[in-house]
């Protein structure tokens, strides 16, 4: 189990039953025996790194979404002054 | 190719717009991969370019389009990022720069029907100039897309450590080379 290198302390668990594909748990346990821990940590370590992945998914989603509302419906040049390149008709100067 | 888990990055300007431009599935991967560890950083000079864009063209739109104009500038500002504030050190360095180059080292921008003043070139050179004295007192590696006045300043900075001692080099990567 990963330890919290801040306090130095294990972070709280809590026991729960799964239901988890056959094929993955025979993964998981020969996993676990190569690596000399127990099935929990292992499995642990793949539901963290899921829900990692799960979180980085959102984000980037989130940030392109409002990547696309804050900038679409521009020209070229409405992108160039919101890319803080001020461009202006000679005709102005 | 850049290691998205090693930052956090600061990302100039022209790196947001060039992820804005840029929606391959390499550079969404790569982008995954980092916000899945990092927040974006950016300079508030950033934060301060993008809102003076949205201003500039929000005055010279007809009275219909304002509205969109008005909506996509909300959309920009609900989450800009973790932003850095242009505080004490940061201006210090960022003089220093400029003093070291008081001129830009390339002509202001055109297109086929619009020009760039002068003035307008000078000041976004400084802006370059504070966000690059964000990442070198940050000490983060800085995402461009702006070879020509970056690698500049790093080359200048190079070229005279005494006036930054501590700091630098200045770390740069170009966004093309990043996926």
């Amino acid at each position: 189990m990963r330890q919290d290198h801040s306090t130095g302390r294990r972070p709280p668990t809590r026991r729960t039953t799964l239901t988890l594909p056959a094929d993955s748990l025979r993964e998981l346990e020969q996993i676990a025996r190569r690596r000399k821990v127990n099935l929990s940590t292992v499995v642990a370590e793949a539901v963290t790194e899921a829900a990692q992945e799960h979180r980085a998914r959102r984000r980037t989603s989130e940030f392109l979404e409002s990547y696309r509302n804050a900038f679409a419906g521009f020209s070229a040049e409405e992108l160039m002054i919101l890319d803080g390149i001020i461009l202006e008709s000679p005709a102005k100067r | 190719m850049l290691d998205a888990l090693l930052g956090p990055y600061l990302f100039d300007t022209s790196a947001e717009g060039w992820f804005k431009r840029n929606e391959s599935e390499a550079s969404r991967a790569w982008l995954r991969s980092y916000l899945a560890r990092h927040p974006m950083h950016f300079s508030g000079v950033t934060v301060f370019e993008r809102a003076r864009g949205y201003a500039l063209l929000w005055r010279q739109a007809r009275l219909e389009r304002r509205d969109q104009i008005e909506a996509a500038r909300m959309a920009y500002l609900v989450d800009p990022g973790r932003v850095w504030p242009v505080d004490a050190g940061i201006s210090v360095i960022a003089a220093e720069i400029t003093a070291l180059l008081p001129q830009p080292p390339t002509a202001p921008r055109r297109t086929h029907r619009m020009v760039e003043s002068r003035q307008d070139r000078l000041v976004r050179w400084r802006f370059d100039a504070m966000i690059a004295a964000t990442a070198l007192a940050t000490d983060m590696l800085l995402v461009h897309n702006n070879a020509a006045d970056f690698e500049s300043i790093r080359s200048a900075i190079e070229r005279a450590p005494g006036r930054f001692p501590s700091l630098g080099p200045l770390r740069l990567t170009r966004c093309g080379s990043i996926v």
